[in-house]
């Protein structure tokens, strides 16, 4: 690329042409109007690279920066939503089972509103994944299986609506349909989510792009430098106006890509450890947390046949509750705000473990009719409730956290995409503009 | 509004053609029956074990202990200090016994049998502790002492005696087979080759495979009978074989089932207890007696069975 002829080199080189390239470079470096025209012809070159390679970075860094943010993270979220409506729905749908009788109609509505949420969820999540890869599989079989989950439930409702026993065995295969093809489906479309954020962050930082721009910028500095010091010692004039000027415009642009890409880099920093990482942490906490007041409806629902739900519930509990897990984290070293939502969650579970643990004595010493009482109370669901929302607090809160910062992490991207060709042309323009008049010199 | 009539219109005539079908497939069983009743009888199909009488319990030792004062040192001391009865049994077979929907209790012929044996350990039927229990898991956890009694549609045979007592017989039962009402079957011999769906651990799924048509029948397993309606109902299975008494129950859920053919099984039911306490099995035979005398046995029959026919004669107690 350096032995290209540059726009100045276009003048006759003397009698020495048409002998190979590598024989001309060397007959250049010969004579002063050679040398001349060497320099002129790499500091050009370098101009276009820098340009090229700036044009690139801010593009891909742009890119990079908007799918994270209008695809990646909104899949993350969305998710996190069928994860934690399935979850949902199934603990609901148990607890109205447990309530006996006519299913009471705000539990009604609120497994209405779980599949809702679920299928509207999916419908968007189908359009961000793309069809081959493994989140997409798991879109399809959830598409496939919630109209079939719904179906066994309502054939549930409409058995126990007559009084006939066997609503209560297609409520049994609704569940444990949920729990062992739609919940897996939807964990793997949470993990694949969670994939495509990390490798947003990393193709959001264009790693690559960067070195070579601030490797091409550097070189371009270098290189105008020692012809402004060539120039100096070979002729009179200590300075070449436009060759300082290129080296100005250079600075620019250098300070330009270092301050966007800097901030770029920061905010994605801040997006990752004040947004997505909380948001897929809390979201975890929310699931396991529906999962354990699910399972507690579960195991009095098998009226004692089934220690399994029961074993799940008291690991899911561990796990929420572990250090440096969901509940207790240092989550007021992100946002004292965020630390007391989570505190209040923490607090919530707490108490909603210590009447978990009442209905399990009860149900144990034989109490059944009245540890059934105590899970379907309004006063426990209100105690769990207050987890839930303060889990769905905290995770609308961290969500804003990303959108923000991702926004700011994409800002004046896109103009030093453009701007800095712009700027590299012109310090290819200002390097002929210095040179120039130093060649005429020999004619 | 004119096309629903029409709709209607089209689901009477088609209900009425139904109707017709039905009425047809009713009339050949009759022809039927004389070559029903020639291949090998029932009992051959039944458990290869006939190494004791399974219908054979202990016998009774003297009159029973008023309720409140039970022997010291006996088993149902230890359950009246307790202060309930730990029963084992289902919650989806209807008449037997099932969770009642719109209560939530779990309520049938089985539970009100157990009731007698609380009524007489504390003079009150409702001291009683009821644990669903898996059919697979019934002889285990008798064993482990987890329940105390299951009643529990349970046939007393020779391989269960090994590991658990029975009391004297309660209910007579035989395997039946439950099929679509357009089925053309009516034997369990002519459903060869076709999945059919019983409780796993139940003997109704050992004697499927037992059934004497080639191919056999597909035995499929599920964990309780209700899921065996539900796969029913969804047409993953052809149809349903246990006894006559459980397949009343879902033939009372579901319209379009019927229950067809012979008792092609016996299949007496008891109530299991663990053989480590072979007073308590003394005891509930006592109760039991009782109940057969007093006529308490009938009345609960009538509660619950009334849809099966008249109350028979109850089982009669048979001792070692």
């Amino acid at each position: 690329m350096v032995t290209r002829p540059a726009p100045g080199s276009q003048l006759p080189a003397g009698g020495t042409a048409r002998r190979g390239p590598l024989r001309r470079l060397a007959d250049l470096r010969s004579t002063s109007p050679g040398r001349l025209r060497l320099w002129l012809g790499t500091l050009v070159a370098l101009g276009l690279l820098t340009g090229l390679v700036a044009g690139v970075t801010g593009a891909s860094a742009r890119a990079g920066t908007a799918d994270l943010g209008g695809r990646a993270q909104p899949l993350l979220v969305e998710a996190e939503a069928i994860y934690s409506a399935l979850a949902d729905a199934d603990a609901t749908a148990t607890q109205a089972f447990l309530a006996g009788g006519l299913e009471p109609a705000k539990l009604t509505d609120r497994y209405d509103e779980d599949l809702k949420r679920a299928t509207t969820a999916l419908t968007s999540a189908a359009r961000r994944t793309p069809e081959d890869s493994a989140a997409g599989v798991a879109v399809r079989n959830l598409s496939a299986g919630i109209p079939e989950y719904a179906d066994l439930v309502a054939t549930a409702r409409a058995e126990n609506r007559q009084g006939l026993p066997v609503g209560a065995s297609y409520l049994a295969a609704a569940s444990r349909f949920n729990r062992d093809t739609l919940l897996p489906q939807a964990q793997a479309l949470f993990a694949g989510a969670r994939g495509e954020v990390d490798g947003g962050f990393r193709s959001a930082a264009s790693t690559g792009w960067v070195v070579l721009l601030a490797g091409s910028l550097v070189v371009l500095l270098v290189a105008l430098v020692a012809t402004q010091r060539y120039l100096s010692r070979s002729t009179r004039r200590t300075f070449n106006v436009p060759l300082l000027a290129a080296t100005g415009v250079t600075l620019v642009l250098a300070l330009a890509a270092g301050g966007l890409l800097i901030a770029q880099s920061v905010h994605l920093h801040r997006a990752d450890r004040q947004g997505a990482t909380p948001v897929a942490v809390i979201a975890e906490g929310r699931i396991l947390a529906l999962r354990i007041r699910g399972d507690e409806a579960l195991t009095l629902a098998a009226r004692g046949s089934d220690p399994e739900p029961e074993k799940r519930l008291t690991a899911a509990a561990a796990q929420l509750e572990r250090e440096r897990g969901p509940l207790h984290n240092a989550w007021s070293t992100l946002d004292p705000a965020l630390g007391q939502v989570m505190d209040r969650a923490a607090t919530g579970f707490a108490d909603y473990q210590d009447l978990h643990k009442q209905v399990r004595a009860k149900d144990d010493g034989g109490d059944y009719e009245g540890a059934v009482k105590l899970a379907v109370d309004p006063a426990t669901a209100t105690v769990f409730e207050g987890v839930r929302q303060s889990l769905d607090d905290a995770l609308t809160d961290r969500k804003q956290v990303f959108t923000h910062e991702i926004g700011a992490a994409g800002s004046g991207l896109a103009l030093f995409a453009v701007a800095g060709p712009v700027l590299a042309l012109i310090v290819c323009f200002l390097a002929f503009a210095g040179l120039r008049p130093r060649l005429e010199e020999y004619r | 509004m004119r096309t629903r009539l029409l709709a209607a219109v089209a689901a009477t005539v088609l209900l009425a053609g139904l109707a017709g079908c039905e009425g047809d497939a009713s009339s050949p069983p009759s022809t039927a029956l004389p070559s029903a009743a020639t291949p090998a009888p029932g009992p051959t199909a039944a458990a290869p074990d006939n190494s004791c009488n399974p219908r054979a319990s202990l016998r009774p030792s003297g009159a029973l202990p008023p309720p409140g004062r039970m022997p010291p040192n006996s088993f149902m001391a230890k359950i009246q200090q307790r202060g309930r009865l730990i029963l084992g049994t289902s919650q989806d077979t209807l008449l037997f016994s099932s969770r009642n929907p719109i209560t939530g209790k779990v309520e049938g012929f089985d539970v009100d049998m157990a009731r007698q044996i609380a009524a007489a350990i504390f003079g009150d039927p409702d001291k009683i502790q009821i644990r669903v229990i898996p059919r697979a898991k019934r002889v285990d956890l008798t064993r482990d002492g987890t329940v105390d009694i299951v009643v529990s549609t349970m046939t007393a045979n020779c391989a269960r005696w090994k590991d658990v007592n029975f009391s004297t017989i309660y209910y007579e039962a035989g395997q039946k087979v439950l099929v679509s009402s357009k089925s053309p079957a009516k034997e369990i011999e002519d459903l060869g080759g076709r999945r059919v769906c019983a409780a796993n651990g139940s003997t109704s799924l050992t004697n499927i495979g037992k059934v004497a048509s080639n191919p056999p029948p597909v035995a499929v397993a599920m964990a309780s009978f209700g899921d065996c309606l539900v796969a029913f109902q969804r047409n993953e299975v052809e149809a349903i074989s246990t006894d006559d008494a459980i397949l009343a129950g879902m033939a009372a859920q579901d319209p379009y089932a019927r229950v067809i053919g012979r008792k092609f099984t016996k299949e007496p039911y008891g109530m299991a207890m663990s053989a480590d306490h072979p007073e308590f099995t003394r005891f509930v035979n006592a109760v039991l007696d009782r109940s057969r005398a007093n006529g308490t046995w009938t009345a609960t029959y009538q509660k619950w069975l009334r849809a099966l026919g008249p109350a028979p004669t109850p089982p009669a107690a048979q001792y070692r």
